[in-house]
């Protein structure tokens, strides 16, 4: 019965464990070097990153080429009609993880021409004199060899961007590429052997030219790319992720700058980049086919083949004219472009779980804040791959789950980032770990096809609107009682527009919410206290209407600031004559907020410009019901997003992150300097207790950054298990150490954390940590002289119980969250057998004192009356009875 | 169930009455319905019922006591009535309560135990059984129910609340009765150190070693070491001046296990008074109780009301189930008013 029972709590803790819990481990030491070309790359040369906290990685690259377009006329003359030197670079491209944006910038290229609104995947292949930007598997071969990179294995999400199918002459200019295989040149070329007419029907149709690009995927399957039939199962249309690959726009002056999302083989099977493949991205700047000589008389191929462009430069092509295919990025893969291309090699991450492969050692869970979720997955393998650290792990949970876990002597230590309540009587160390915080994160586009917006400035009034669900939305929530004056959105609020001039204020639901936390954080209770330091917002919250007039939603009016976790109060359900909405009534405003679990899901939706907005209602002809869910991704030219997202997150997804206000006037954007300021306002009240960043003193401050928040470690500095102890004690030790060297490195600090040093603003973090780490490691039993008398077990006199037994007294409301993996298999091993251990209290041997006593008092002589009582009364009225009757006889 | 005895019906033959002149106008609620009514609805039973009257008015008629002295002995009558009752039900009828929800609860927890979802913890639902303890050295197989508050305990022993479960790491306190509802503890004091008792909870089947039995000023057992179980098994002693009848003061038996189950945390700290030893319920019983007391009055009312119609054989073989049920029901609400181990 026993292994029954035990394996079925194992069972319900591994089920709960796996649902909640998003575990980080990760990834064995041996990481391969870059592999830049020493002949042609210089590294790191003065390129501005757009790194923002967090000193900049050394992986940066950059290149410069000179790319020339060649005619060569009927006498086979040469005539270079342009030439330009490109000059392209990328902030980071090493250690990468599937998802993360690095930023590629050029200069010198032509200028672009009839811009798409959309410039990924298809959608971009209207365009003129573009910059193609793809991922391909494979790296160039240094030594100049033949086995050089191909098109055939660089990705892109549709087979119209690999091949031209039965194209008439005046289109199939590639086959006049001057520096094209004379293969290539063929009427039906791309392959050998060519596909068959059932697999590509219009490869092979009479008089008209075709070419294709098969791609090669990882697996060695040869896709031929000439129908949607004939692509890698990734490339579907709604494919889970879209097209990453895109034709970007040159502005006139030359240059551009893109964020290029990177996937691994987690997000693209096919392509299958990981860790031990190497793969590249492929830069083709679109100068234009160069051609050969035309016949005479030339040819419409010929014709075609030297034209320049239909668009004038910096112009849009918002209807997807067509382009002149010579100029377009459509032929990227022909000789001519495909010459002129710059690899940047990148290397891959190892996977996140290999420390769960590799170390078969049990973890030491470390429990709470999504905050350390970078740095962690760096950090991981730093201890499990090394034979004298422990295997580190991160169970990412709410703080005060994580915190109540670590009390209870379930979790060795907890990451919070504020002080918490203690409930037991062992002391708490805090040690600080990282030096990161939040963000607002925003996707805007800024109208007119003119890109994306990147200086968002908010402040605390605008956030307080967004959280009590202040605006309308649409026209839906114009009947909400007290408010239907109120703007639809914030882009429709004055207050933002006087801030952040110029962009689009047409309305979209998305607008009228900040995405956020539906669990309780400390992100939460700082974005609320900074809100509760700003006087105006404050008064908009208490009802008084803002300059403009609007007002706070009256279901929120008079909200107590701060909370840690965002109440969804607003409870009202519009009326209409919408079929969808009549059969799904729903609270509006909180479809419209959708909050989620965790910051990295927020930081998704913003990479994808996927709102959360869950007010999709639409007729369902499968099952013929009404049925409501999320809206669907924005369009590119018309996003707008605002999410909050941890600093790690940004960072690694490239995010951008919105500057808020401190003082009247003066916004602070998350920078090294800025979050170097506020931890020189964090002050500590006393020994191993967490350090406070008051928001009325970053008020007063002009340079400090509200969303500054210090992770610590907190662990027992009393009656943790011995092994524990000292995984801890290292962890705090090496986490301020090494761990806080700037680098995409294994148990290196990534982006997005300021590090913590021996010296500056940070030393005083520094060297609590040290502190606590020592006490954590002594685990000094409890001092007779600070003994206070709820430490002796003492017989209550009201309980009875003679031992006070100190296990599990956590707060009130953990039994939600404390059910999860212990890690018992080391830790009944490890169990010290000394009495300084778990919740024994004192030595043996000492006296404790005596029984005390407890009687049952009056309530144990019932019995004994009732029995007398009773005994009597019936004696009694027997004799009452007996005289009565001798009497009146 | 007080009826007076000195109102007969007068459809029946009436037996000679002793104060023949004194002519009393009866309330309207003791007076006869008419014959007319009374035969049309049953005029078989009447006639059965006329001849056991008649019968029983051939024999001599008894004296009726009236006055002060009926006053006087009806209450004495009545108070002898219920505390005879009391003290029936508490020392007698009351095991077999015990013994029925012991016989419910464990086929209940086997089942629970075999099926693996028998509670481990840290709240459970007052009431639940949570253990099966063993003590083959005083013949006790008892059935630990959550929740120590004299209502819970009227099943079995009871586990207190704020601790942890018995065979997992801390220390566990269980309650049980010592002279009432099957007295599952009252030779409780009869252990010795070395004894040996069995746990069985969901987690598994942990066996016991008694350390001392504690009573007033006996000095308290060492501090717990790390990984050991204890249970401090409670209850009040039966050795005073009066023996099984009057329970004394608390008395304790420590025991302790080695490899503990682990504890799952989240306990509640804090125990309601009710819960503690020796604690009562009056707070929560006593509109239940004035309910229960009401009911008695109103079926006494009712009782009355019948005899003036039907006989005593025919209303009391009606009644008697209804009464005793009542007095039954009433008597586990008053139970809950003393301390929750007598």
């Amino acid at each position: 019965m026993r292994p029954q029972l035990r394996g079925r709590v194992l069972a319900a803790l591994a089920g709960l464990a796996s649902a909640g819990l998003v575990t980080l481990a990760a990834v064995p030491g041996w990481l391969p070097a870059a592999a830049a070309d020493p002949t042609t790359a210089t590294a790191g040369s003065g390129v501005a990153t757009r790194q923002q906290v967090g000193s900049a990685d050394d992986s940066a690259w950059t290149q410069t080429q000179t790319l020339t377009r060649t005619f060569v006329d009927a006498s086979g003359a040469e005539d270079v009609v342009g030439s330009y030197d490109v000059t392209v670079s990328a902030d980071q491209t090493e250690n990468l993880r599937g998802r993360q944006r690095i930023t590629i910038s050029w200069s010198g290229a032509h200028p672009s021409a009839a811009r798409a609104s959309d410039p990924y995947g298809e959608n971009g292949l209207a365009q003129e004199y573009p910059v193609v930007i793809l991922q391909c598997r494979g790296v160039e071969d240094p030594t100049g060899d033949e086995e050089q990179l191909s098109p055939d294995t660089c990705w892109t999400n549709s087979w119209s961007q690999r091949s031209q199918l039965a194209r008439s002459n005046s289109e199939s200019t590639w086959r006049k590429d001057l520096y094209a295989d004379e293969a290539d040149t063929e009427r039906v070329s791309g392959a050998d052997p060519l596909p068959d007419a059932a697999t590509c029907p219009s490869l092979d149709l009479g008089i008209y030219s075709s070419h294709i690009t098969p791609f090669l995927a990882a697996d060695g399957t040869q896709y031929d790319a000439c129908s949607s039939s004939t692509m890698p199962p990734e490339a579907a249309v709604d494919a889970a992720y879209p097209a990453a690959e895109l034709a970007a726009f040159t502005e006139t002056d030359g240059t551009g700058e893109v964020q290029f999302e990177v996937r691994s083989d987690t997000e693209n099977e096919s392509l299958g980049c990981n860790d031990e493949t190497a793969c590249s991205i492929v830069v083709v700047p679109i100068v234009g086919l160069s051609c050969a000589a035309p016949s005479v008389p030339a040819t419409s191929t010929d014709t075609a083949c030297r034209k320049t462009g239909r668009f004038i430069a910096g112009s849009s092509n918002y209807t997807a004219d067509g382009v002149d295919q010579a100029v377009s990025p459509s032929l990227w893969w022909s000789e001519s472009n495909w010459r002129g291309r710059f690899t940047i090699p990148i290397t891959f991450a190892l996977p996140s779980d290999t420390c769960d492969i590799l170390d078969t050692r049990s973890a030491t869970g470390f429990y709470g804040s999504e905050l350390l979720a970078q740095a962690a997955l760096q950090w991981a393998p730093a201890y499990c791959l090394s034979d004298d650290r422990f295997k580190f792990q991160l169970n990412q949970m709410s703080d005060v789950a994580g915190w109540n876990l670590m009390e209870s002597g379930e979790g060795a230590a907890a990451e919070v980032a504020s002080q918490r309540e203690e409930t037991t009587d062992d002391p708490v160390g805090y040690a600080p770990t990282a030096v990161t915080g939040f963000a607002i994160g925003y996707i805007i586009d800024k109208p007119d096809n003119a890109g994306e917006y990147t200086h968002l400035k908010l402040n605390a009034r605008l956030v307080a609107k967004l959280l009590t669900q202040s605006y309308l939305g649409s026209d839906l929530g114009r009947g909400h009682e007290g408010m239907g004056d109120n703007p639809l959105s914030i882009m429709q609020d004055p207050e933002f527009i006087a801030l952040n001039p110029g962009l689009s204020q047409t309305s979209q639901e998305v607008g009228a919410t900040l995405l956020s936390l539906s669990i309780s954080s400390d992100v939460i209770s700082q974005l609320t206290d900074w809100i509760s330091q700003d006087p105006e917002a404050m008064d908009f919250i208490d009802g008084d209407a803002d300059p403009w007039g609007m007002v706070v939603n009256p279901n929120y009016e008079g909200l107590d600031l701060p909370f840690d976790e965002t109440p969804l109060l607003d409870d009202y359900v519009p009326t209409t004559s919408d079929a969808c909405r009549t059969a799904n009534p729903g609270v509006y405003f909180n479809q419209i907020a959708a909050p989620v679990t965790t910051l990295r899901k927020i930081s998704d939706a913003l990479l994808s410009a996927w709102p959360n907005v869950q007010t999709k209602c639409d007729y369902d002809p499968d099952t013929e019901l009404y049925k409501t869910g999320r809206i669907a991704r924005q369009s590119v030219g018309a996003r707008f997003m605002l999410g909050l997202v941890s600093l790690g997150d940004a960072e690694r997804y490239g995010l951008r992150t919105a500057a808020l206000e401190t003082t009247d006037d003066h916004y602070v954007a998350p920078t090294d300097a800025s979050l170097a300021a506020a931890v020189e306002l964090a002050t500590q009240t006393e020994d191993a207790k967490p350090f406070v960043l008051d928001q009325a003193d970053v008020r007063t401050s002009r340079t400090a950054y509200p969303g500054t928040m210090i992770v610590y470690t907190a662990a027992r500095m009393r009656n943790l298990k011995k092994a524990w102890a000292r995984n801890v004690s290292q962890f705090m030790r090496v986490s301020v150490t090494e761990g806080q060297v700037s680098g995409s490195g294994n148990g290196e600090l990534p982006a997005g954390y300021l590090p913590i040093e021996p010296t500056g603003p940070t030393a005083k973090l520094y060297r609590s940590a040290r502190r606590v780490a020592a006490e954590v490691a002594a685990q000094a039993p409890l001092d007779e002289t600070d003994d206070d008398a709820s430490d002796t077990p003492t017989s209550t006199a009201s309980s009875g119980t003679t031992t006070t037994s100190h296990t599990g007294s956590g707060s009130a409301g953990t039994g939600d969250y404390t059910v999860d993996e212990v890690p018992s298999a080391d830790a009944s091993a490890d169990v010290p057998t000394d009495a300084a251990s778990s919740d024994a209290v004192v030595a043996d041997g000492t006296s404790l004192g005596a029984t005390a006593a407890i009687s049952s008092g009056s309530g144990g002589m019932v019995l004994p009356l009732a029995l007398v009582l009773g005994a009597a009364s019936t004696l009694g009225a027997g004799l009452v009875r007996v005289l009565g009757a001798r009497g009146r006889s | 169930m007080a009826v007076d005895t000195d109102v007969r019906p007068d459809d029946a033959p009436a037996p000679a009455p002793a104060g023949q002149g004194r002519r009393v106008r009866r309330p309207w609620w003791s007076r006869p319905l008419q014959p007319s009514w009374w035969k049309g609805l049953s005029a078989g039973l009447l006639q059965r019922v006329g001849d056991v009257r008649a019968r029983r008015a051939s024999r001599p008629p008894r004296p009726p006591v009236t006055g002060t002295a009926a006053a006087l002995s009806a209450s004495l009558t009545m108070i002898g009535l219920v505390c005879l009752w009391l003290v029936v039900q508490l020392l007698g009828l009351s095991a077999l309560r015990h013994d029925r929800d012991q016989a419910l609860l464990y086929q209940q927890f086997r089942t629970e135990v075999a099926s693996a979802t028998a509670p481990v913890g840290p709240v459970t639902d007052p009431g639940e059984p949570v253990a099966l303890l063993r003590i083959p050295s005083l013949g006790i197989e008892e059935v630990v129910v959550e929740g120590t508050a004299s209502g819970d305990m009227l099943a079995g022993p009871g586990h207190q609340r704020n601790t942890v479960l018995p065979g997992q790491e801390g220390t566990s306190v269980i309650m049980g009765r010592s002279s009432t509802y099957g007295r599952p503890f009252a030779a409780l004091a009869q252990l010795r150190p070395g004894d040996t008792f069995q746990v069985v909870v969901a987690q598994g089947t942990k066996t016991f070693t008694v350390l001392d039995v504690r009573g007033t000023g006996d000095p308290l057992p060492a501090a717990r070491t790390a990984g050991t179980a204890r249970v401090v098994l409670a209850t009040a002693t039966t050795d005073g001046r009066l023996g099984a009848l009057s329970p004394g003061d608390a008395v304790y038996v420590d025991a302790e296990a080695k490899n503990a189950f682990a504890a799952p945390a989240g306990l509640p700290s804090a125990l309601p008074d009710s819960e503690q030893l020796m604690g009562t319920e009056a707070d929560v019983v006593l509109p239940l109780l004035t309910a229960c007391l009401a009911g008695l009055v109103g079926l006494a009312l009712l009782l009355i009301a019948a005899r003036q119609r039907w006989s005593a054989a025919l209303v009391w073989t009606v009644a008697s189930p209804v009464v005793l049920a009542l007095a039954w029901v009433t008597t586990d609400v008053v139970v809950r008013l003393l301390p929750n181990v007598i």
